[in-house]
């Protein structure tokens, strides 16, 4: 055990510079991060990939994430088992999305996976209500809450049926002033 | 309690006004305080000159709490005031004119004051403009796009819910306001008496205000002792009007019922009005004074040494001498202004021999009267006056924010408890911040000191102080034991509409001053103008004695009407000329904004047409499934090759002499094309997204082929000639193959959503394509038949001729945004209008609306499947067919730009061969090559149709090396399909 511990090789780094939008250093931090979470089960050296995953209980602690209404979902979106367990390439896949380098589009459908919380390929007015209610921690009333949804339905449905698809939505997401700015997480 | 750090948020106005008068109020500091140390270090020193000395009789009471806190004594003769300033021309060895530099500092104040406004409104107009936009999904923004997902502090997570909370029900609210209506008499009714209340208390204030002054000045004359109730009457009462007034006007709102915003600017514009009325008043009351107080003097000083004795005559009743000169010039007075001047004067003259003690000559009275004049200096008065406002102001301020907030916050907070009803939510409850209020409070501050800093040059540094102690002190009052706002609304998005006020502000205030210095006569014994006849000689007689001669001359003639008048003109002229230039880039700016307008618009409708397109799909592939059955043939030859389409194509090649004529042909060869490229490029990916274009290139329009060529992307093309395609196939449809043919696509769906997840790599590849499977993804199956219903009666209006000028048109619009994000829709509306069209030409076919299903959902291993179940019973001469076919694609993909096997293939599949058959194979070949330049092809085509003739020898030659082709394509593309 000397200094350099190897924790990937370079083709797992080339791999995941491929895949991401980090360099080298970057994915080295964030496997450092990634194993702060939890240091028992996270092993130092990655490079045989061994099949570990955090629970989502142990990522939403991270100070990027905690405060964020929606960090259960985010965790959730991006969890291949999609119970919110994070293998370091979830992990990794994560940050990368939401990092400010990470072009529109691809924020755009991971916006859209996030607050669709039934998972149905739709914003429908529960995953709207849902959104509501974590964004204002129930600080608004019912009636206003359903008629948020309502209207916001109306603005961004295009077709009629009540419910947004990742067309509407990305059509609606595409105007707006400060989603680029605001839908990123700096690790 | 800590979510009122969500004002912060909203405070940004206040913050900016302030900033915005700080900075400026520095920089007037600055220069007065220049004239102030100049003065200081310069001139003579305190006591030297009567100007600077405090009164004999003053001197004893000048240190006592009572008169410092009237401002006199020490202060009234020091630097704070007008009068402390020396007259004499030059001080110092450096030659200071300080007369001078006070007037030009004074009226810099202003030109500085009004450039900086000036600059920074145009500053915000510019930023506002650019970030106008028509606020189409305000819900939208605020529920997706608010959360900062960088927030990882606490704190400033709670303060950004709390801010976003803010904003959503300022969206509600102005939802709800939009629905609310009342009965409209009541409504009018209730808001006139609502506006004659505001007036009622406006005209109010102004008279209680011009009731006090002249109270206290009556009050002055009478008794030589006023208690400090007295002394401070006038500034207690303004300020409790500026202080009890907003709430009463807010009060008197309620009953209005507008819309909040529109209410919070009424109430803005009334408290604006208010306190413009109080200054005013206030100015005015002081002024009246002023005037009759250098009216007096000037009276006093013109007739002392002609009529004084004859005065002495007629004053004889008096008994002595020294009454006599005052009930003289009492007399005097009396003729030309008011009784209240007269005694003034008298008690001012009284005061003074009192308290000399000797009247006995002449020359003490002269003496003593001067005396009294100096004290009189009016516009030490004035700047009195207004330090004296402005401390009391600070002191009510200070005090409300400790009652009404402070120990209100405070009651509520722990008497709660000890309380029948809810303290918190009920009546007292906490104090609200009211941002617009308190901005307003800003703005009358300022004008306070506009109005005053020309007498009391410290004003400016006195009200920065206290700006900037009070700032901190709200700050405080508001993070701890304020609410927010019940009704967040800011009065305008940008935050010029508080600087227009201010400016409103500064100009209003500055008049007084200016009339105030044009109109009245300095005082003749202290102040840097003592002894001239108006404040502004000061510039002519520097310029007279200080300028060379030619420099006066040259000053003569500018300020000549010869030179002025043309300047005005001038100006004017220029003015016209600016604001005509404004106007056209206004008009320019609309168009322009119209023209986004309907840009967007066009883009909505995109959108609903291609949910139109998704439910048409099922009748394209209904108008499909017929065409597979007859062309059995192809689609065996492509259960060989995979992927490729074109078997329908062949076989609308086959039919097409028959149908149509030629242009079907060319079509579909540019179909092939497309795949072609796709299939050199190679990647596994890209087959699906392709064929599903192909599957609608099969079907050629009757539409000049150089249209379809103009279009940049082949798929586009494609989808074209899919919707003309329609027409032939319908007559021969199989109602059975129907449901099987929608199974496919059914399960074709999983695949797609797949899709999707590489679709972000594929990045630079093909832009529409990626775009393409996303959309696939997520549109909803479901929702096309039920939008059904709703797209048509977009399709219904156009009109089949529109189409070729239609197409035109996208292809321009489009060609450009290839690369942008959405081209996807474009794809399908224009799917969706060719489709529609067809199908609206078509009035006998029923279920060409509904049934039309997109084709682009195919993927090729799907694809394949299906055409192999349909194609099982085909002919196998036809399948060969087919397959050379596709070999001659693949030639020409290959980078052959000539076409050939068209015409080849054609002799043995169909018997007949008509001249428009030739055509059509010069077309297709024409499509091949401008393939790769689609614009080319658009001018060539015509051309081309002449020399296919000649061509044909060449494709004879490459006849061999097709066929050759075939199989190793073929069963390339096979690979690829599976995949």
């Amino acid at each position: 055990m000397g200094n350099k511990q190897t924790t990937f090789t370079d083709e797992q780094l080339e791999a995941f510079q491929d895949c991401t939008f980090f360099t080298r250093k970057e994915i080295l931090r964030l496997h450092s991060r990634y194993r702060e979470l939890a240091p028992h089960l996270v092993p130092l050296d990655y490079t045989n990939n061994p099949d570990i995953r955090v629970p989502l209980a142990l990522i939403v602690t991270m100070p990027e994430l905690k405060e964020n209404p929606f960090r259960d979902r985010i965790v959730e979106t991006f969890s291949e088992d999609g119970q919110g367990n994070l293998s370091f390439n979830d992990f990794v896949d994560m940050f990368s999305a939401l990092c400010e380098t990470s072009p529109r589009e691809l924020k755009t459908i991971y916006a859209f996976k996030i607050y669709d919380f039934n998972r149905d390929n739709f914003i429908c007015k529960d995953d709207l209500q849902q959104t509501l209610t974590l964004l204002t921690k129930g600080e608004l009333t019912e009636d206003e809450v359903l008629l948020v949804c309502d209207k916001a339905l109306e603005e961004a449905d295009l077709d009629g049926d009540s419910k947004l698809s990742f067309s509407d939505f990305q059509n609606m997401i595409s105007k707006a002033p400060d989603f680029l700015s605001n839908f990123h997480i700096r690790i | 309690i800590s979510s009122h750090i969500s004002h912060l948020y909203l405070t940004s106005p206040y913050r900016m006004i302030l900033s915005t008068i700080k900075h400026h109020r520095c920089f007037c500091i600055e220069l007065i305080l220049y004239v102030c140390v100049n003065q200081l270090l310069a001139g003579a020193p305190f006591g030297t000159t009567r100007s600077k000395t405090i009164p004999k009789e003053h001197l004893a009471s000048a240190q006592d709490l009572d008169t410092i806190w009237s401002l006199g004594g020490y202060l009234q003769y020091s630097v704070l005031f007008y009068g402390y300033y020396g007259r004499v021309r030059k001080i110092g060895s450096a030659g200071y004119r300080l007369p001078l530099a006070y007037f030009l500092v004074g009226m810099a104040v202003f030109a500085y004051s009004f450039i900086i406004l000036l600059r920074k409104m145009a500053k915000n107009s510019r930023l506002s403009l650019a970030s106008a936009s028509d606020e189409n999904f305000t819900f939208c923004w605020r529920v997706f796009c608010a959360w900062d997902y960088l927030i990882g502090n606490p704190e400033a997570a709670e303060s950004k819910g709390a801010a976003i909370v803010n904003n959503i029900r300022e969206a509600i609210v102005e939802e709800q306001e939009k629905k609310k209506d009342t009965s409209l008499a009541v409504l009018i009714s209730l808001r006139i008496l609502a506006n004659i209340l505001v007036l009622l208390s406006l005209a109010g204030s102004i008279y209680i205000i011009y009731f006090v002054v002249d109270r206290s000045q009556k009050l002055e004359q009478e008794k030589p002792e006023l208690t400090l109730w007295e002394k401070n009457e006038v500034s207690v009462v303004v300020s409790l009007i500026t202080m009890i007034a907003p709430s009463a006007f807010e009060l008197v709102a309620q009953l209005e019922m507008y819309h909040p915003r529109t209410s919070l600017r009424f109430q803005l514009a009334r408290v604006l009005v208010l306190y413009l009325g109080n200054l005013y008043s206030l100015i005015i009351a002081l002024l009246d004074k002023v005037n009759s107080m250098s009216s007096a003097v000037q009276v006093s000083l013109s007739n002392w040494t002609d009529s004084s004795s004859y005065l002495a005559t007629i004053s004889q009743p008096e008994g002595d001498s020294p009454s006599t000169l005052v009930s003289e010039i009492s007399v005097f007075e009396h003729h030309n202004s008011t009784i209240a001047t007269i005694a003034t004067v008298l008690y001012v003259t009284n005061s003074s021999r009192s308290s000399s003690g000797t009247v006995s000559n002449q020359t003490v009275l002269f003496e003593k009267n001067s005396r009294s004049q100096q004290d009189q200096c009016w516009e030490t008065y004035v700047g009195q006056e207004m330090l004296k406002l402005s401390i009391i102001d600070m002191i009510f301020t200070v005090a409300s924010i400790l009652l009404i907030d402070f120990i209100r916050g405070l009651v509520v907070r722990y008497l709660s408890d000890c309380c029948c009803w809810d303290l918190e939510s009920k009546f007292p409850e906490y104090g609200e911040f009211k941002i617009a209020e308190n901005v307003l409070h800003l703005i009358y501050n300022q004008g306070m000191i506009w109005m005053g800093a020309f007498f009391s040059p410290c004003l400016p540094a006195f009200n920065v102080l206290k700006l900037i102690g009070l700032m901190y002190l709200r700050s405080w009052a508001v993070l701890t034991c304020n609410v927010p706002h019940q009704q967040v609304f800011r009065a305008s998005r940008s935050n010029n509409f508080y600087l227009a006020m201010l400016l409103f502000m500064l100009f209003l205030c500055m008049l007084p001053t200016i009339f105030a210095i044009v109109r009245y006569r300095p005082s003749q014994h202290c102040g840097p103008f003592s002894g001239q006849e108006k404040i502004y000689d000061i510039i002519s007689e520097t310029v007279a004695s200080d300028f060379p001669l030619w420099f006066s001359k040259v000053m003569s003639y500018v300020t000549s009407p010869v030179v002025v008048l043309p300047a005005l003109l001038l100006l004017f002229m220029l003015i016209y000329y600016l604001q005509a230039i404004a106007r056209s880039l206004k008009f320019t700016n609309n168009q322009l904004r119209m023209q986004l307008q309907t840009e967007r618009t066009e883009d909505k409708k995109k959108v609903f047409q291609m949910a139109a397109a998704r439910l048409q799909a099922p009748e394209a592939a209904a108008d499909k499934k017929p065409d597979q059955l007859e062309s059995d043939i192809t689609s065996q030859e492509v259960s060989i090759h995979s992927p490729s389409p074109r078997h329908n194509g062949s076989i609308t090649n086959i039919r097409s002499p028959v149908h149509r004529g030629n242009s079907i042909r060319t079509i579909t060869q540019s179909a092939s094309r497309a795949d072609l490229n796709r299939s050199v490029a190679g990647s596994v990916r890209s087959p699906a997204v392709t064929v599903l274009p192909k599957h609608r290139l099969e079907h050629i329009p009757n539409r000049p082929p150089p249209l379809l060529g103009g279009s940049s992307g082949t798929c586009r093309s494609k989808s074209y000639h899919y919707m003309a395609y329609n027409p032939p196939s319908h007559c021969s449809d199989s109602i059975h193959s129907d449901p099987l043919y929608r199974k496919t696509i059914r399960s074709l769906h999983p695949v797609e959503a797949a899709g999707i997840i590489t679709a972000q790599s594929y990045g630079g590849r093909r832009g529409h394509a990626t775009r393409y499977v996303i959309v696939n993804e997520h549109e909803p199956r479901k929702k096309l038949l039920r939008s059904a219903t709703r797209i048509p009666r977009h399709y219904l209006m156009e009109e089949p001729a529109e189409i070729l000028e239609l197409y035109p048109r996208n292809v321009r619009r489009y060609t450009p945004r290839t690369a942008h994000h959405q081209p996807h829709s474009e794809e399908e509306e224009e799917q969706g209008k060719g489709r529609k069209r067809m199908s609206s030409g078509k009035a006998h076919r029923p279920r060409s609306l509904s049934d039309l299903h997109q084709p682009a959902h195919f993927y090729i291993g799907d694809r394949v499947e299906s055409h192999m179940t349909v194609a099982k019973d085909s002919h196998t001469a036809r399948r060969r067919y087919g397959a050379q076919e596709d070999d001659e694609e693949e030639d020409a993909r290959a980078g052959h730009n000539e076409s050939y096997p068209k015409s080849r293939t054609r002799p043995k599949l169909e018997t007949p061969l008509t001249e428009s058959d030739s055509a059509s194979l010069a077309s297709s070949s024409d499509q091949q090559n401008s393939s790769t330049d689609q614009y080319i092809q658009v001018i060539h085509n015509k051309e081309r149709y002449l020399k296919s003739e000649a061509r044909q020898g060449k494709m004879a030659k490459k006849k061999s090396k097709t066929s050759f082709d075939l199989n190793a394509t073929g069963s390339k593309d096979l690979v690829c399909s599976n995949v």
